[in-house]
């Protein structure tokens, strides 16, 4: 009996003390990957950016360019908070070029197979550093994405991060000019075009474009290099604009809509979440053409509701329409619109010999046809004939003309709007009440997280300094 | 010719003690005079001794020249019996003053308390059963130095955080560790949904526990203390002692039955005004649910009353009909126990139940507890003991709070002129909402009754150990433990719900395991007369698993068929971890003539989570107990006890599993802002995303160094005791994943960093102040500080998030400063500016509102010191009891309060309702360099009190959270046995009792002082929104012996 209780102990201390080591070897995690396929990572950027864009962006700034009367906690008043602040910083920096690294960095050793990939990559890239600088003015970039080397970055200045991402754009094209005839497939991974690089290398052209639109004002170079970009391939038809496409599933419908219909009501026209400022209604009733009524719904006809106003779950002013905010809208983010009117005005500047008249006309009936004529903004509801009344009636154009129709342009459209308003001036916004600033907000303040953990993060200029490439 | 020697040595002793021996016999009962079974008698001076029988009867033979027997019975004060010239005696226990008092130590083992080199706090099973907390954790707010309890919310099955002697870990491993009979179990909580999109709080791992099966609770508050414990206790331990089966005073079963039934009320009303109706700008607003700044409420005749539409006259509402919409709630609390025992074997079953209703309509949470405790003593040498705790708790309906979840129902969705009973009823007959207050907006009865958040968890915790005694002075014992928890929650939004108007549910399934043993061998010896010593050898292996399955689904073709197969949109998730880890450890205790013990350990860990290089690691510890009053003699009538403890301590520690890799994670959400997430598959595409942490590159494991010196002196025969000790503990290496500039494209880095310091002093007072005849008054008083330093982050870092909340608020660590609150405040005149104005916010000079400023850290979230004031007062069968729970410091920031300002809907808002008036407090900066007095006029008070949170500024809701709570009250009399008589009940006790009693003291306007958003999950404390009220509970409570 001893035996047997001693037999028994023993094998339970044996049992309990074999095989520790393979026991501690179980430290790797089931159900993640260590390398990912660019198909796989590059939906995730495309996504993540667009969606925390319109979520952040396109629901709390939109009243800062004026598209909207109102948006909830805004930052129109001065203060940028943390959240909008941090969260964008964090899409930015994290979510979408810390993958793009990464993807960048894959593609580049595997050579020129991949040239596609890496060029894609590099256009995002450019794209976030771009749109940063829009919102922050200095922001890291040289020193950006090194962790190892650069722990705590320094910040460039606006010009430095323009020429950089235009430098980046470069390559991107180069890359795009030097593929050969064995790429990888991306098709699955690009969701923007579905791997045709032809189109991506407008895209790229076409945001050096806008750049170098932007500094102009301040950098002399400029000009002569908007006339050669605008001698290579750009945007021009519908066909080429860039865009994510959302769906009219549940899921994957874009947030403008899921903001409504989760925190208001059944629709933007039922509850007017989404309403237009006087300013941005007022201009498209007079200029915009038979897009008016298919942005906006005014059933009262009480025009739009004043600056600053929400007018939370009761439509008695003008909404944007049902047209719009629609599950399967899309996020734009290049519309060819953009490049008939820069040439327009460098047209009618003499920077360039671009027609100035043909290519306005070019921009609104592009614009129609988005919203409201064959394009995928609110399809089939302009005419051919409407469009064509519009643009024949429409008056000689003016630099006036070209520059509110860039602002007409940006509707729904957060950061392109905005830079519009900063760069013309064009149109007037009105005054925000309440507001802590001199004039509209002209820049966001530095998140928090990066002010805390990097020391190279410049102390905030007040909200209203302008950026350096504003007049 | 071994057994021949062995029987000879027998004779020789036989012949020894019978030689000159005489027979002493007699009766041992306690106070009440009933008979305790097995109480050990022995002839002091010898090894002869006995045990009593069923009776309390005893015969013992005691060598010649024997004057005195020792009496001793677990739980009683041992006595000394002069015996001299009596062959009869007749002995009286008493309870209470235990001068050698037996602790539960680390791995259950049993010390006297005078041999501790460190603080054990101990609470038995009466103070746990006072008044019965339905989780057991409150059970000890306001009994334990060194212990801050915080429970979140009145709502059902609400967690608890308990944390020992502050905090001192930046990445969340403040929680003690919780062992029930020598099992590890697991106390901690997930999170349901996000604190951000709306927090359910499903309650945290220790709530299982059934008051009525602990016999006590130990408390571990050093290093030192947890040693044997391992890296796991770094925070503490609480060690559990369930009860074991005792005869009943018969000798028969013993059967035990306590009940109580309570009703549980709202323990905080806010002060609402009843003065203005809802509306906005002195305009009534029929829909302005919450936000009162209309027209002064005079009765007057109304075209659209809220809901209905109807016209007519407005009412007021006493206190905005919250406590018609909070009804009362009822907890009924059973348990029956059944036990047995003799001297070779025990056992007790328990089956206890808890059904609850809560104030929340629609809530109710139902638990039965089924454990099992048995032992036996097959041999002098073999012992085996075996335990099963069963427990199923099923709530439904608990509330939701934070924000972002149309299911909350917070303190400032009432009106002042809306009456609860317009919501009635909330469905028509096809299903659909109805009588809601906007189109938008819901109904409350229709989500608290409509939309589900059910939790079914089972738990089960099963232990098992064997001792053997290989020789005299060397056992074996053999530990082998599981925990398993399943979790299942369901969480539904109704088809029809505003906000989720398509409907949707989420199935989240959540598996815990934990498997525990320990192999233990313990050799004690006397060396000589003066030295004792015992050596204790171990070996410990423990492996935990998590695997989390879930299901969301959207948008419902069939309302309340909740299958996949009826939605549009099914997201599936999983997760899974797992870690293990070996232990060997060892400790020596050397005693010296019982006034002295010097105690080392050490511990060798090896953990799964660590690199193979790094993943093993070391630490000692060491501690002496020093009895001054016997090794000096001091003793007198005066004094009566003097002990030293002194105690050194390292702590190694290691991290969550699957930290050390870098990963692509499969993602199935992109997230966004309101919770507005896209799903993956996208447009049929799948998604991959890096992590955002850069892995180490050389993980070292924690490394915690405790201190601590304390005395224990004991004054007037034990009735006046104290007990003090100052400790420190550095924290350093800490395992964090240290925030790194985003630009890198990174969020964090795990490595090594930082050093926190936890400092502070704690004393108990123990008194029995007033006694004579048959009144007693017992009182204790304990008070415990602890500052917590945050000596050093890392290069450039000057703060950690520790949590988030809304609205720029957030809970971090700061160098040079502790857990601190982080928000932004009013924009102020600098004091270096001006002497005048120095301070005063700033006003915006265009509209009179007040600026916000630069975010910044507000105070501390824990306080500076945690006091409880126990009380018992006898007068005969008569038992009183009350303890106050007072705490002091620390700030919070409330939501609540927030929204119950800015919607106008308590009394401070009444002022300067109709013109403009001036905020006197602020000052205009002249742009000069000079300021002046406020001059802009707002418009009215409510332009001044819905700007009080423009710009996301938190600084005027942020609250000293200091508070002073009568926590408990019980009221007992226990019918005299002469009552009884030879009735089958042995005894009985009925008693009054109430919990939250009453907020003596609070800084913090209209709410609970205690709410927090959190739950026990995370770090976060100093942040409430929306959370259901605290409740206060009276009823009474039936104690029956069979």
């Amino acid at each position: 009996m001893k035996f047997i209780k001693i037999l028994s102990l023993s094998l339970l201390v044996v049992f309990l003390s074999t095989s520790c080591e393979d026991q501690l070897d179980i430290n790797t995690n089931p159900l993640v990957a260590t390398s990912a396929d660019p198909n796989a990572v590059l939906p995730y950027v495309f996504v993540q950016y667009s969606n925390r864009y319109v979520t952040e962006l396109g629901t709390r700034i939109l009243d800062v360019p004026q598209q909207l009367s109102f948006c909830y906690n805004s930052p129109a008043r001065g203060n940028t908070s943390s959240f909008l602040t941090g969260n964008t910083w964090f899409m930015y920096y994290n979510q979408v070029l810390g993958n793009l690294q990464l993807v960048e960095q894959d593609a580049e050793a595997a050579g020129i197979s991949n040239n596609n990939i890496n060029a894609i990559a590099k256009v995002m890239k450019a794209k976030a550093y771009f749109e940063l600088s829009c919102i922050w003015g200095d922001i890291p970039f040289t020193e950006a994405l090194d962790g190892a080397t650069y722990p705590s970055p320094n910040f460039d200045d606006q010009q430095t991060v323009f020429n950089g991402c235009i430098d980046i754009l470069d390559e991107a094209m180069a890359l795009i000019d030097a593929i050969g005839d064995a790429s990888v497939n991306v098709g699955q991974g690009d969701l923007i075009y579905g791997g045709d690089m032809a189109k991506w290398r407008k895209w790229a052209n076409s945001i050096k474009i806008r750049i170098l639109m932007l500094m102009r004002n301040k950098d002399a170079s400029a000009d002569s290099r908007l006339a050669a970009a605008l001698g290579e391939p750009v945007i021009e038809t519908l066909a080429d604009m860039a865009a994510v496409r959302y769906l009219d599933t549940p899921g994957e419908a874009i947030s403008y809509e899921r903001f409504v219909s989760s925190f208001f009501g059944p629709d933007n026209e039922s509850t007017g979440a989404f309403s237009p400022s006087p300013v941005s209604f007022d201009l498209m009733m007079a200029k915009g053409g038979p897009r008016a009524n298919v942005l906006y719904t005014d059933t009262n006809g009480n025009g739009a509701a004043d600056i600053g106003t929400t007018t939370p779950n009761a439509a008695t002013n003008a909404v944007v329409s049902n047209n719009i905010i629609r599950r399967d809208y899309l996020h734009v983010m290049f519309l060819p619109s953009e490049i008939s009117y820069y040439r327009a005005e460098l047209g009618m500047l003499g920077v360039t010999g671009d027609d100035v008249q043909s290519n306005f006309d070019a921009g609104l009936r592009s614009d129609c046809e988005f919203w409201g004529g064959s394009g995928p903004g609110a399809s089939g509801l302009i005419s051919a004939a409407d469009i064509d009344d519009y643009i024949a009636n429409y008056g000689t154009v003016t630099m006036q003309d070209i520059h509110e129709q860039l602002y007409l342009a940006g509707f729904m459209r957060p950061v392109y709007s905005w830079n519009t308003v900063r760069r013309t001036g064009v149109p007037t916004m009105e005054d925000y009440p309440g507001t802590g600033i001199s004039s509209m907000l002209k820049r966001f303040d530095y998140p928090p997280d990066e002010v805390a953990s990097n020391v190279n993060t410049p102390a905030n200029p007040p909200t209203d300094t302008k950026m350096w490439f504003e007049n | 010719m071994k057994k021949l020697s062995l029987l000879l040595v027998i004779f020789l002793f036989a012949v020894g003690f019978s030689y000159g021996q005489r027979t002493v016999s007699g009766n041992i009962t306690d106070a009440d005079g009933l008979a305790l079974i097995g109480a050990n008698v022995i002839a002091k001076g010898s090894t002869v001794g006995t045990i009593t029988d069923i009776d309390g009867n005893f015969t013992l033979t005691v060598p010649e020249g024997t004057t005195e027997l020792e009496v001793s019975y677990t739980g009683y004060a041992d006595q000394t019996i002069n015996i001299d010239g009596l062959s009869n005696v007749v002995i009286t226990m008493q309870e209470g003053q235990v001068l050698k008092e037996v602790v539960i130590t680390a791995l259950g083992i049993e010390k006297e308390e005078s041999t501790l080199g460190y603080s054990v706090d101990k609470i038995d099973s009466e103070e746990l059963t006072k008044a019965r907390a339905t989780n057991i954790v409150n059970s000890l707010q306001g009994k334990v130095t060194g212990v801050q309890i915080n429970n979140s919310s009145g709502n059902l099955g609400a967690s608890s955080k308990m944390i020992i002697r502050g905090a001192t870990s930046l990445s969340g491993r403040n929680n003690p560790l919780w062992v029930i009979d020598g099992m590890p179990f697991n106390n901690s909580q997930i999170d349901g949904v996000s604190a951000i999109s709306g927090n359910r709080d499903f309650g945290n791992g220790a709530m299982v526990v059934n008051p009525d099966d602990v016999e006590s609770m130990s408390v571990l508050k050093g290093a030192a203390a947890t040693a044997l414990y391992g890296s796991r206790a770094a925070a503490g331990a609480i060690i559990v002692t369930t009860k074991r089966g005792k005869a009943s005073k018969d000798g028969g079963a013993r059967v035990e039955l306590n009940s109580s039934y309570r009703w549980d009320n709202m323990f905080v009303v806010p002060d609402y005004q009843q003065d203005y109706a809802m509306g906005s700008q002195a305009k009534y607003d029929s829909s302005s649910i919450g936000f009162d700044w209309g027209p002064r409420n005079v009765g007057q005749t109304v075209n659209s009353l809220p809901v209905t539409g109807e016209s007519g006259a407005l009412q007021k509402i006493d206190n905005n009909g919250v406590q018609d919409f909070f009804t009362t709630g009822r907890t009924l609390i059973n348990n029956v126990a059944i036990s047995d025992g003799n001297e070779r074997m025990d056992y007790r079953i328990s089956m206890g139940a808890l059904n609850q209703t809560g104030i929340v309509p629609g809530s109710e949470l139902d638990r039965y507890n089924v454990s099992l405790n048995a032992g036996v003593n097959h041999s002098d040498r073999l012992k085996s003991r075996f335990g099963v705790q069963f427990t199923k708790t099923d709530s439904k309906g608990t509330a939701a709070a934070g924000a972002n979840d149309p299911n909350i129902i917070g303190l400032s969705s009432f009106s002042s002129t809306l009456d609860q009973a317009v919501f009635q009823p909330w469905i028509d007959d096809a299903g659909n909402q109805i009588n809601q207050p906007t189109p938008t907006s819901n109904n409350p009865y229709w989500i608290r009754h409509e939309n589900r958040n059910d939790r079914d968890d089972t738990r089960v915790l099963a232990n098992m150990q064997v001792t053997y005694g290989l020789f005299d002075n060397l056992d074996i014992t053999g530990k082998v433990g599981y925990d398993f928890g399943q979790d299942n929650r369901f969480i539904t939004n109704k088809k029809g719900t505003a906000q989720v108007l398509e409907g949707d549910f989420l199935v989240d399934k959540i598996n815990q395991t934990q498997f525990n043993t320990d192999i233990i061998a313990n050799y004690g010896i006397d060396v000589n007369e003066d030295v004792t010593l015992n050596v204790l050898g171990g070996f410990n292996y423990n492996k935990r698993k998590l695997v989390r399955e879930g299901l969301f689904s959207q948008s419902l073709l069939v309302p309340e068929l909740f299958d996949p197969g009826n939605t549009e949109l099914n997201v599936a998730n999983r997760g899974f971890s797992e870690q293990a880890l070996f232990g060997l450890y060892g400790s020596i205790d050397i005693g010296y003539k019982s006034w002295a013990t010097l105690t080392l350990t050490g511990r060798n860990d090896w953990s799964s989570t660590l690199p193979a290089n790094n993943r093993s690691y070391f630490y000692p510890s060491a501690s002496l107990a020093f009895v001054f009053s016997d090794a000096f003699d001091l003793t007198n009538d005066m004094f009566s006890y003097g002990k030293l403890r002194l105690s050194y301590a390292q702590v190694g520690n290691d991290t969550g599993p699957y930290q050390l890799d870098f990963n692509f994670n499969p993602i199935s959400n992109a997230t966004g802002q309101y919770g507005l997430g896209v799903n993956f598959p996208f447009d049929g595409r799948l998604a991959f995303a890096k992590s955002n942490t850069i892995p180490p590159a050389d993980l070292r494991p924690e490394q915690q160094t405790s201190y601590e010196i304390g005395a224990e002196l004991d004054f007037f025969d034990y009735r006046l005791g104290l007990d003090i000790a100052y400790f420190k503990s550095e924290n350093k290496d800490q395992i964090l994943a240290l925030p790194i500039p985003e630009s890198t494209g990174f969020a964090s880095l795990r490595t090594n960093v930082g050093q926190v310091n936890t400092s502070g002093v704690e004393f108990t007072i123990d008194a029995v102040p007033v006694k004579f005849g048959n009144f007693q008054w017992n009182t204790a008083i304990n008070y415990s500080s602890a500052k917590v330093e945050v000596v050093e982050l890392a290069e450039g870092v000057d703060r950690v998030l520790i949590s988030s909340a809304f609205n720029s608020v957030q809970v971090v660590a700061e160098e040079g400063a502790g857990f601190e609150l982080l928000a932004i405040p009013f924009l102020r005149v600098e004091d270096s500016l001006s002497t005048e104005f120095g301070g005063r916010p700033l006003i915006n000079p265009v509209d009179g509102t007040r600026l916000a400023g630069e975010t910044r850290t507000m105070g501390s979230v824990l306080p500076d010191f945690n006091m409880g004031f126990v009380n018992s007062f006898d007068v005969g069968n008569l038992n009183l009891s009350f303890t106050i729970d007072w705490r002091s410091g620390g700030v919070m920031k409330s939501s609540t309060v927030e929204n119950l300002q800015t919607g106008g809907l308590v009394t401070e808002t009444l002022g300067n309702r109709e013109g403009t008036f001036i905020d006197r407090e602020g000052v205009i900066d002249n742009g000069d360099g000079t300021f002046r007095e406020n001059d802009i006029p707002l418009a009215n008070a409510q332009a001044f009190w819905t700007s009080l949170d423009n710009n996301s500024v938190g600084e005027p809701f942020i609250y000293d959270a200091s508070f002073v709570k009568l926590r408990e009250v019980a009221l007992n009399y226990t019918l005299p046995q002469s009552l009884l008589g030879d009735s089958f009940i042995k005894g009985l006790t009925l008693g009054l009792e109430s919990r939250n009693v009453w907020l003596i003291y609070s800084e913090v306007p209209h709410i609970d002082p205690e709410s927090n958003l959190f739950g026990a999950g995370q770090d976060g404390w100093g942040v409430e929104r929306s959370s259901t009220p605290g409740t206060r509970s009276i009823g009474f409570n039936v104690k029956a012996t069979f």
